[in-house]
Protein backbone atom coordinates (compact mmCIF):
# COMPACT_ATOMS: atom_id res chain seq x y z
CA UNK A 1 0.00 0.00 0.00
CA UNK A 2 1.25 3.84 -1.32
CA UNK A 3 0.69 5.37 2.09
CA UNK A 4 1.85 9.28 2.57
CA UNK A 5 3.39 7.82 5.51
CA UNK A 6 5.31 4.55 3.37
CA UNK A 7 6.15 7.14 0.51
CA UNK A 8 7.51 9.84 2.97
CA UNK A 9 9.63 6.93 4.64
CA UNK A 10 10.88 5.68 1.37
CA UNK A 11 12.13 8.99 0.17
CA UNK A 12 14.07 9.72 3.63
CA UNK A 13 15.89 6.74 3.05
CA UNK A 14 16.78 8.40 -0.13
CA UNK A 15 17.37 11.13 1.29
CA UNK A 16 19.72 9.87 3.52
CA UNK A 17 21.63 8.93 0.40
CA UNK A 18 21.43 12.29 -0.74
CA UNK A 19 22.98 13.47 2.65
CA UNK A 20 26.11 11.10 2.68
CA UNK A 21 26.97 12.21 -0.60
CA UNK A 22 26.41 15.87 0.21
CA UNK A 23 28.30 15.69 3.58
CA UNK A 24 30.68 13.12 2.14
CA UNK A 25 31.89 15.22 -0.94
CA UNK A 26 32.11 18.56 1.52
CA UNK A 27 34.33 16.87 4.16
CA UNK A 28 36.77 15.65 0.90
CA UNK A 29 36.55 18.74 -1.32
CA UNK A 30 37.19 21.93 1.15
CA UNK A 31 40.51 20.53 2.16
CA UNK A 32 41.36 19.45 -1.39
CA UNK A 33 40.15 22.16 -2.66
CA UNK A 34 42.65 24.10 -0.94
CA UNK A 35 45.36 21.86 -2.16
CA UNK A 36 44.05 22.66 -5.61
CA UNK A 37 44.22 26.50 -5.47
CA UNK A 38 47.69 25.86 -3.62
CA UNK A 39 48.94 24.02 -6.94
CA UNK A 40 47.02 26.43 -9.56
CA UNK A 41 49.17 29.33 -8.00
CA UNK A 42 52.23 27.32 -7.57
CA UNK A 43 55.40 29.25 -8.97
CA UNK A 44 56.60 26.21 -10.55
CA UNK A 45 55.03 25.56 -14.01
CA UNK A 46 55.28 22.21 -13.77
CA UNK A 47 53.08 21.65 -11.22
CA UNK A 48 51.09 24.97 -11.69
CA UNK A 49 50.11 24.28 -15.72
CA UNK A 50 48.73 20.55 -14.92
CA UNK A 51 46.70 21.44 -12.01
CA UNK A 52 45.14 24.75 -13.94
CA UNK A 53 44.61 22.38 -17.39
CA UNK A 54 42.50 19.74 -14.58
CA UNK A 55 40.49 23.06 -13.11
CA UNK A 56 39.37 23.70 -16.88
CA UNK A 57 38.67 20.49 -17.55
CA UNK A 58 36.46 19.66 -14.65
CA UNK A 59 34.78 23.42 -14.56
CA UNK A 60 34.74 22.94 -18.61
CA UNK A 61 32.42 19.35 -18.79
CA UNK A 62 29.09 18.23 -17.32
CA UNK A 63 29.50 16.46 -14.30
CA UNK A 64 27.13 13.86 -15.23
CA UNK A 65 29.68 13.35 -18.29
CA UNK A 66 32.49 13.24 -15.33
CA UNK A 67 30.01 10.73 -13.44
CA UNK A 68 30.03 8.49 -15.92
CA UNK A 69 33.59 8.63 -16.88
CA UNK A 70 34.89 7.76 -13.37
CA UNK A 71 32.56 4.88 -12.85
CA UNK A 72 32.72 3.35 -16.70
CA UNK A 73 36.10 4.60 -17.49
CA UNK A 74 38.43 2.35 -15.87
CA UNK A 75 36.66 -0.82 -16.98
CA UNK A 76 36.09 0.60 -20.38
CA UNK A 77 40.12 1.94 -20.81
CA UNK A 78 41.72 -0.92 -18.81
CA UNK A 79 39.60 -3.97 -18.92
CA UNK A 80 39.63 -3.68 -14.79
CA UNK A 81 36.39 -3.41 -12.13
CA UNK A 82 36.57 0.11 -11.60
CA UNK A 83 34.48 1.46 -7.93
CA UNK A 84 31.51 0.40 -6.84
CA UNK A 85 28.66 2.98 -7.20
CA UNK A 86 29.01 5.41 -4.53
CA UNK A 87 32.40 5.21 -4.38
CA UNK A 88 32.14 6.25 -7.95
CA UNK A 89 29.69 9.16 -6.56
CA UNK A 90 32.07 10.43 -4.25
CA UNK A 91 34.95 10.22 -6.06
CA UNK A 92 33.57 13.00 -8.76
CA UNK A 93 31.84 14.58 -6.79
CA UNK A 94 34.92 15.17 -4.72
CA UNK A 95 37.19 16.52 -7.86
CA UNK A 96 34.53 18.10 -8.84
CA UNK A 97 33.72 20.22 -6.01
CA UNK A 98 37.55 20.69 -5.66
CA UNK A 99 37.94 21.97 -8.72
CA UNK A 100 35.11 24.71 -7.59
CA UNK A 101 36.24 25.35 -4.53
CA UNK A 102 39.73 26.23 -5.33
CA UNK A 103 38.99 28.99 -7.55
CA UNK A 104 37.16 30.30 -4.58
CA UNK A 105 40.36 30.05 -2.24
CA UNK A 106 42.36 31.50 -4.86
CA UNK A 107 40.14 34.21 -5.10
CA UNK A 108 40.07 34.48 -1.63
CA UNK A 109 43.92 34.50 -0.84
CA UNK A 110 44.45 36.60 -3.63
CA UNK A 111 42.42 39.46 -2.42
CA UNK A 112 44.21 39.24 0.72
CA UNK A 113 46.16 42.82 0.46
CA UNK A 114 49.77 42.28 0.61
CA UNK A 115 50.47 44.43 3.18
CA UNK A 116 49.32 41.68 5.44
CA UNK A 117 51.46 39.27 4.49
CA UNK A 118 54.26 41.94 4.47
CA UNK A 119 53.18 43.05 8.22
CA UNK A 120 53.91 39.13 9.16
CA UNK A 121 57.10 38.53 7.30
CA UNK A 122 58.44 41.74 9.49
CA UNK A 123 57.21 40.45 12.70
CA UNK A 124 59.40 36.82 12.36
CA UNK A 125 56.74 34.84 10.99
CA UNK A 126 57.16 31.14 9.48
CA UNK A 127 55.28 30.87 6.16
CA UNK A 128 53.08 28.36 7.75
CA UNK A 129 52.46 30.97 10.82
CA UNK A 130 51.65 33.76 8.31
CA UNK A 131 49.01 31.46 5.96
CA UNK A 132 47.53 29.44 9.58
CA UNK A 133 47.39 32.20 11.75
CA UNK A 134 47.09 35.64 9.22
CA UNK A 135 45.71 34.95 5.53
CA UNK A 136 43.47 31.80 6.36
CA UNK A 137 41.70 33.37 8.87
CA UNK A 138 40.86 36.27 6.28
CA UNK A 139 40.51 34.23 3.45
CA UNK A 140 37.68 32.31 5.35
CA UNK A 141 35.27 35.94 6.16
CA UNK A 142 36.15 36.75 2.29
CA UNK A 143 35.21 33.64 0.87
CA UNK A 144 31.67 32.70 2.83
CA UNK A 145 29.28 34.19 0.66
CA UNK A 146 31.16 32.33 -2.51
CA UNK A 147 31.02 29.35 -0.59
CA UNK A 148 27.27 29.59 0.45
CA UNK A 149 26.65 29.49 -3.10
CA UNK A 150 28.71 26.48 -4.18
CA UNK A 151 27.59 24.25 -1.43
CA UNK A 152 23.77 24.68 -2.02
CA UNK A 153 24.36 23.83 -5.32
CA UNK A 154 26.01 20.80 -4.50
CA UNK A 155 22.99 19.96 -2.14
CA UNK A 156 20.82 20.27 -5.45
CA UNK A 157 23.62 18.66 -7.81
CA UNK A 158 23.30 14.98 -5.55
CA UNK A 159 20.55 14.08 -7.86
CA UNK A 160 22.78 13.80 -10.17
CA UNK A 161 24.33 10.40 -9.00
CA UNK A 162 21.04 8.38 -10.43
CA UNK A 163 22.86 8.72 -13.69
CA UNK A 164 24.80 5.98 -12.54
CA UNK A 165 21.88 4.07 -9.81
CA UNK A 166 22.72 5.46 -6.92
CA UNK A 167 19.24 5.89 -5.52
CA UNK A 168 19.08 9.66 -4.03
CA UNK A 169 16.07 10.81 -3.38
CA UNK A 170 14.71 11.21 -6.66
CA UNK A 171 15.52 8.08 -8.24
CA UNK A 172 13.24 6.74 -5.55
CA UNK A 173 10.93 9.08 -6.32
CA UNK A 174 10.52 8.30 -9.84
CA UNK A 175 10.15 4.43 -9.38
CA UNK A 176 6.42 5.95 -8.38
CA UNK A 177 6.18 7.73 -11.39
CA UNK A 178 6.69 4.95 -13.20
CA UNK A 179 3.81 3.44 -11.30
CA UNK A 180 1.92 5.83 -12.27
CA UNK A 181 1.82 8.56 -9.15
CA UNK A 182 3.50 11.70 -9.87
CA UNK A 183 3.27 13.38 -6.72
CA UNK A 184 6.33 11.89 -4.43
CA UNK A 185 8.51 13.44 -7.88
CA UNK A 186 7.17 16.93 -6.70
CA UNK A 187 7.19 15.99 -2.99
CA UNK A 188 11.16 15.77 -3.03
CA UNK A 189 11.36 19.58 -3.30
CA UNK A 190 9.64 19.54 0.42
CA UNK A 191 13.06 17.95 1.32
CA UNK A 192 15.45 20.44 -0.88
CA UNK A 193 13.97 23.32 0.29
CA UNK A 194 14.37 22.47 3.99
CA UNK A 195 17.88 20.88 3.36
CA UNK A 196 18.90 24.43 1.96
CA UNK A 197 16.76 26.72 4.41
CA UNK A 198 18.93 24.86 7.20
CA UNK A 199 21.97 25.75 5.13
CA UNK A 200 20.91 29.47 4.70
CA UNK A 201 20.32 29.90 8.51
CA UNK A 202 23.96 27.98 9.00
CA UNK A 203 25.51 30.48 6.63
CA UNK A 204 23.71 33.58 8.19
CA UNK A 205 24.99 32.69 11.44
CA UNK A 206 28.52 32.56 10.45
CA UNK A 207 28.22 35.37 8.39
CA UNK A 208 27.64 37.43 11.97
CA UNK A 209 29.69 35.52 13.88
CA UNK A 210 32.87 36.95 11.74
CA UNK A 211 31.31 40.46 11.18
CA UNK A 212 33.60 41.50 13.69
CA UNK A 213 36.60 41.38 10.74
CA UNK A 214 36.69 43.99 8.76
CA UNK A 215 38.58 43.50 5.72
CA UNK B 1 81.98 52.15 15.01
CA UNK B 2 79.07 53.24 13.41
CA UNK B 3 75.68 50.72 15.34
CA UNK B 4 74.29 50.95 11.59
CA UNK B 5 75.82 51.26 8.08
CA UNK B 6 74.62 50.82 5.19
CA UNK B 7 76.80 50.27 2.07
CA UNK B 8 76.02 50.62 -1.69
CA UNK B 9 72.33 49.33 -1.89
CA UNK B 10 71.36 49.27 -5.40
CA UNK B 11 67.93 48.19 -6.27
CA UNK B 12 66.47 47.68 -10.33
CA UNK B 13 62.56 47.04 -11.34
CA UNK B 14 63.15 45.54 -14.18
CA UNK B 15 65.02 48.62 -16.01
CA UNK B 16 64.35 51.22 -13.64
CA UNK B 17 67.00 51.99 -11.21
CA UNK B 18 65.31 52.50 -7.89
CA UNK B 19 68.26 52.95 -5.77
CA UNK B 20 71.43 54.12 -6.98
CA UNK B 21 74.20 53.08 -4.29
CA UNK B 22 72.76 53.95 -1.03
CA UNK B 23 75.67 54.64 1.78
CA UNK B 24 74.96 56.18 5.23
CA UNK B 25 75.24 55.16 9.01
CA UNK B 26 73.48 55.89 12.36
CA UNK B 27 75.13 56.04 16.11
CA UNK B 28 72.72 53.99 18.64
CA UNK B 29 69.78 55.69 19.76
CA UNK B 30 70.11 58.24 16.77
CA UNK B 31 67.04 59.18 14.75
CA UNK B 32 67.50 59.43 11.03
CA UNK B 33 64.51 61.34 9.21
CA UNK B 34 64.94 60.47 5.22
CA UNK B 35 62.95 63.26 3.30
CA UNK B 36 62.19 63.64 -0.59
CA UNK B 37 59.86 63.61 -3.20
CA UNK B 38 57.54 60.48 -3.96
CA UNK B 39 59.32 57.85 -6.00
CA UNK B 40 62.69 59.44 -5.04
CA UNK B 41 63.49 55.86 -3.46
CA UNK B 42 63.01 56.40 0.36
CA UNK B 43 60.59 53.35 0.66
CA UNK B 44 62.13 50.76 -1.71
CA UNK B 45 65.33 51.87 0.78
CA UNK B 46 63.18 51.22 3.70
CA UNK B 47 61.58 47.73 2.38
CA UNK B 48 65.55 46.74 1.78
CA UNK B 49 66.56 47.35 4.93
CA UNK B 50 63.68 45.44 6.61
CA UNK B 51 64.19 41.97 3.93
CA UNK B 52 60.80 42.80 2.64
CA UNK B 53 62.98 43.68 -1.09
CA UNK B 54 65.97 42.19 -1.75
CA UNK B 55 68.74 44.36 -3.17
CA UNK B 56 70.65 43.93 -5.90
CA UNK B 57 73.96 44.83 -4.25
CA UNK B 58 74.82 46.27 -0.87
CA UNK B 59 75.97 45.50 2.65
CA UNK B 60 74.75 46.13 6.01
CA UNK B 61 75.88 46.01 9.15
CA UNK B 62 74.84 45.99 12.95
CA UNK B 63 76.67 46.39 15.85
CA UNK B 64 79.95 46.07 14.08
CA UNK B 65 78.74 42.09 12.49
CA UNK B 66 77.77 42.25 8.86
CA UNK B 67 74.11 41.24 8.95
CA UNK B 68 73.41 40.99 5.75
CA UNK B 69 74.98 40.94 2.00
CA UNK B 70 72.52 40.99 -0.81
CA UNK B 71 75.42 38.85 -2.87
CA UNK B 72 74.54 35.92 -0.23
CA UNK B 73 71.55 33.41 0.01
CA UNK B 74 70.15 33.06 3.37
CA UNK B 75 68.31 30.05 4.28
CA UNK B 76 64.77 30.89 6.09
CA UNK B 77 65.28 30.60 9.31
CA UNK B 78 68.57 32.85 9.17
CA UNK B 79 66.64 35.02 7.23
CA UNK B 80 63.55 35.38 10.02
CA UNK B 81 66.38 36.01 12.71
CA UNK B 82 67.48 38.81 10.12
CA UNK B 83 64.37 40.30 9.63
CA UNK B 84 63.86 40.59 13.94
CA UNK B 85 66.37 42.90 13.91
CA UNK B 86 64.32 45.35 12.13
CA UNK B 87 60.56 46.69 12.88
CA UNK B 88 58.66 48.10 10.29
CA UNK B 89 55.25 50.60 10.91
CA UNK B 90 53.84 51.06 7.70
CA UNK B 91 52.02 53.90 5.77
CA UNK B 92 48.60 51.85 5.78
CA UNK B 93 49.08 50.08 9.58
CA UNK B 94 48.61 46.69 8.13
CA UNK B 95 47.04 45.47 11.15
CA UNK B 96 45.27 42.42 11.25
CA UNK B 97 41.86 42.94 11.36
CA UNK B 98 41.06 39.51 12.42
CA UNK B 99 42.46 39.62 16.16
CA UNK B 100 41.30 42.12 18.83
CA UNK B 101 44.52 45.15 19.86
CA UNK B 102 46.22 43.26 22.14
CA UNK B 103 46.67 39.75 19.71
CA UNK B 104 47.98 42.56 17.16
CA UNK B 105 50.48 43.26 19.60
CA UNK B 106 51.43 39.46 21.04
CA UNK B 107 50.86 37.51 18.22
CA UNK B 108 54.64 37.13 16.89
CA UNK B 109 55.76 36.79 20.99
CA UNK B 110 52.86 34.16 21.29
CA UNK B 111 53.68 32.26 18.58
CA UNK B 112 57.67 32.14 19.53
CA UNK B 113 56.98 31.54 22.79
CA UNK B 114 54.54 28.39 21.79
CA UNK B 115 57.76 27.07 19.58
CA UNK B 116 59.98 27.48 22.77
CA UNK B 117 57.30 25.92 24.93
CA UNK B 118 57.51 22.81 22.19
CA UNK B 119 61.39 22.74 22.23
CA UNK B 120 61.30 22.61 26.30
CA UNK B 121 58.75 19.89 26.03
CA UNK B 122 61.48 17.76 24.19
CA UNK B 123 64.06 18.90 26.58
CA UNK B 124 62.53 17.65 29.14
CA UNK B 125 61.36 14.57 27.61
CA UNK B 126 64.72 13.55 26.62
CA UNK B 127 66.34 14.62 30.33
CA UNK B 128 63.46 12.17 32.14
CA UNK B 129 64.35 9.77 29.97
CA UNK B 130 68.14 9.87 30.60
CA UNK B 131 66.96 9.61 34.56
CA UNK B 132 64.87 6.55 33.54
CA UNK B 133 62.27 7.75 35.36
CA UNK B 134 58.37 6.42 34.22
CA UNK B 135 55.85 8.60 32.21
CA UNK B 136 58.08 10.89 30.45
CA UNK B 137 56.07 11.97 27.98
CA UNK B 138 53.30 12.29 30.15
CA UNK B 139 55.59 14.73 32.83
CA UNK B 140 57.25 16.96 30.02
CA UNK B 141 53.91 17.36 28.67
CA UNK B 142 52.60 18.62 31.85
CA UNK B 143 56.13 20.75 32.09
CA UNK B 144 55.72 22.05 28.55
CA UNK B 145 52.32 23.06 29.10
CA UNK B 146 53.36 24.94 32.41
CA UNK B 147 56.07 26.16 30.34
CA UNK B 148 53.90 27.77 27.51
CA UNK B 149 51.31 29.33 29.61
CA UNK B 150 53.90 31.41 31.67
CA UNK B 151 55.14 32.71 28.44
CA UNK B 152 52.14 33.27 27.04
CA UNK B 153 51.08 35.14 30.10
CA UNK B 154 54.39 36.79 30.00
CA UNK B 155 54.03 38.06 26.21
CA UNK B 156 50.41 39.11 26.80
CA UNK B 157 51.31 41.14 30.13
CA UNK B 158 54.33 42.67 27.70
CA UNK B 159 51.37 43.91 25.06
CA UNK B 160 49.26 45.25 27.87
CA UNK B 161 52.43 47.78 29.24
CA UNK B 162 53.28 49.01 25.40
CA UNK B 163 49.48 49.39 24.47
CA UNK B 164 49.39 51.60 27.63
CA UNK B 165 52.83 53.27 26.38
CA UNK B 166 51.04 54.27 23.07
CA UNK B 167 48.04 55.45 25.06
CA UNK B 168 45.81 52.88 24.39
CA UNK B 169 45.40 50.38 27.55
CA UNK B 170 41.65 50.97 27.34
CA UNK B 171 41.51 49.73 23.45
CA UNK B 172 43.20 46.22 23.65
CA UNK B 173 40.11 44.63 23.45
CA UNK B 174 39.01 46.33 20.48
CA UNK B 175 39.03 45.10 16.96
CA UNK B 176 41.23 47.72 14.38
CA UNK B 177 37.86 47.90 12.52
CA UNK B 178 36.51 49.73 15.91
CA UNK B 179 39.48 52.14 16.08
CA UNK B 180 40.36 55.21 14.21
CA UNK B 181 43.78 55.58 12.25
CA UNK B 182 45.64 57.21 14.39
CA UNK B 183 44.65 54.60 16.89
CA UNK B 184 45.07 51.84 14.39
CA UNK B 185 48.49 53.36 13.57
CA UNK B 186 49.41 53.58 17.67
CA UNK B 187 48.78 49.68 17.95
CA UNK B 188 50.94 48.96 15.07
CA UNK B 189 53.90 50.96 17.10
CA UNK B 190 53.24 48.69 19.86
CA UNK B 191 53.11 45.49 17.87
CA UNK B 192 56.99 46.56 16.14
CA UNK B 193 57.93 47.45 19.76
CA UNK B 194 56.72 44.16 20.82
CA UNK B 195 59.95 42.47 19.55
CA UNK B 196 62.05 45.14 21.05
CA UNK B 197 63.94 45.57 17.47
CA UNK B 198 67.31 47.22 17.33
CA UNK B 199 66.08 49.12 14.91
CA UNK B 200 62.54 51.06 14.76
CA UNK B 201 61.38 51.77 10.67
CA UNK B 202 58.85 53.88 9.97
CA UNK B 203 57.59 54.26 6.82
CA UNK B 204 55.63 57.40 6.58
CA UNK B 205 53.46 56.71 9.30
CA UNK B 206 51.34 59.33 8.90
CA UNK B 207 50.16 59.76 5.15
CA UNK B 208 47.48 57.83 5.51
CA UNK B 209 45.88 59.85 8.88
CA UNK B 210 43.28 62.64 8.23
CA UNK B 211 45.54 65.58 9.52
CA UNK B 212 43.99 65.84 12.83
CA UNK B 213 44.78 62.24 13.71
CA UNK B 214 48.61 62.75 12.63
CA UNK B 215 49.55 64.56 16.31
CA UNK B 216 48.53 61.68 18.19
CA UNK B 217 50.96 59.50 16.65
CA UNK B 218 53.31 61.86 16.58
CA UNK B 219 53.63 62.78 20.21
CA UNK B 220 53.88 58.80 20.51
CA UNK B 221 57.04 58.30 17.68
CA UNK B 222 58.58 61.58 19.73
CA UNK B 223 58.15 59.39 23.43
CA UNK B 224 60.02 57.04 21.93
CA UNK B 225 63.31 58.90 21.80
CA UNK B 226 66.31 57.33 22.56
CA UNK B 227 65.62 54.15 20.28
CA UNK B 228 67.42 53.54 17.23
CA UNK B 229 64.89 54.80 14.42
CA UNK B 230 64.54 55.38 10.81
CA UNK B 231 61.58 57.74 10.03
CA UNK B 232 60.56 58.04 6.49
CA UNK B 233 58.61 61.22 6.66
CA UNK B 234 56.64 64.00 4.87
CA UNK B 235 56.10 65.86 8.17
CA UNK B 236 59.22 68.56 7.51
CA UNK B 237 58.34 69.81 11.08
CA UNK B 238 58.43 66.58 12.76
CA UNK B 239 61.62 65.57 10.92
CA UNK B 240 63.28 68.64 11.95
CA UNK B 241 62.43 68.55 15.32
CA UNK B 242 63.23 64.91 16.73
CA UNK B 243 66.05 63.66 13.74
CA UNK B 244 69.74 63.48 14.62
CA UNK B 245 70.55 63.47 11.26
CA UNK B 246 68.47 63.41 7.99
CA UNK B 247 68.78 62.54 4.40
CA UNK B 248 67.60 63.91 1.59
CA UNK B 249 67.13 61.66 -1.32
CA UNK B 250 66.54 62.36 -4.89
CA UNK B 251 66.30 60.17 -7.83
CA UNK B 252 67.27 56.78 -6.32
CA UNK B 253 70.42 58.77 -4.15
CA UNK B 254 71.52 60.44 -1.46
CA UNK B 255 71.37 64.18 -2.36
CA UNK B 256 72.09 65.84 0.71
CA UNK B 257 72.44 64.23 4.54
CA UNK B 258 73.37 66.22 7.66
CA UNK B 259 72.04 67.61 10.58
CA UNK B 260 68.74 68.89 10.95
CA UNK B 261 70.23 72.93 10.52
CA UNK B 262 72.41 71.90 7.78
CA UNK B 263 69.58 70.79 5.88
CA UNK B 264 66.30 72.77 6.21
CA UNK B 265 68.10 76.01 6.77
CA UNK B 266 71.70 75.63 4.59
CA UNK B 267 70.50 73.67 2.23
CA UNK B 268 73.39 73.50 -0.12
CA UNK B 269 71.96 71.77 -2.97
CA UNK B 270 69.55 73.20 -5.99
CA UNK B 271 67.12 70.37 -5.61
CA UNK B 272 67.15 70.41 -2.14
CA UNK B 273 66.13 73.65 -2.02
CA UNK B 274 63.83 73.84 -4.55
CA UNK B 275 61.65 70.62 -3.12
CA UNK B 276 61.78 72.26 0.47
CA UNK B 277 59.97 75.17 -0.98
CA UNK B 278 57.50 72.77 -2.44
CA UNK B 279 56.77 71.30 0.62
CA UNK B 280 56.72 74.94 2.85
CA UNK B 281 53.78 75.91 0.25
CA UNK B 282 51.89 73.06 0.59
CA UNK B 283 51.65 73.39 4.08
Amino acid sequence: MNTFLSITLDLLEGFGTTCLIFALTLALALPLGLVVAFGSMSRFRLLRLPVRTLVWIIRGTPLMLQLIAIFYGPSLLFGIGGFDRLTAVIVAFVINYACYFSEIYRGGIEGVPAGQREAAQVLGLTKRQTFFYVILPQVIKRITAPMSNEVMTLVKDTSLARIISVAEIIMVSQEYTRQGLIWPLFYTGAFYLLFIGILTLLFRFLEKKLAYIKV
Amino acid sequence: MDFLHVEGFRKKFYNTEVLKGIDFSLQKGEILAIIGASGSGKTTLLRCLNFLETPDEGKVYLDGELLSDAKERYPEGTLREKRKKFGLVFQNFNLFPHYRAIKNVSLASDLAAKERAKEFRREQKRRYREEGVRFAGRLARRDGAKFREEALKESARRAEELLETVGLGDKKQSYPGELSGGQQQRVAIARALALDPEVLCFDEPTSALDPELTGEVLRVIRALKGRTMIIVTHEMKFAREVADKVLFMADGAVEEEGTPEEIFVHARSEKLRAFLKRENSGD
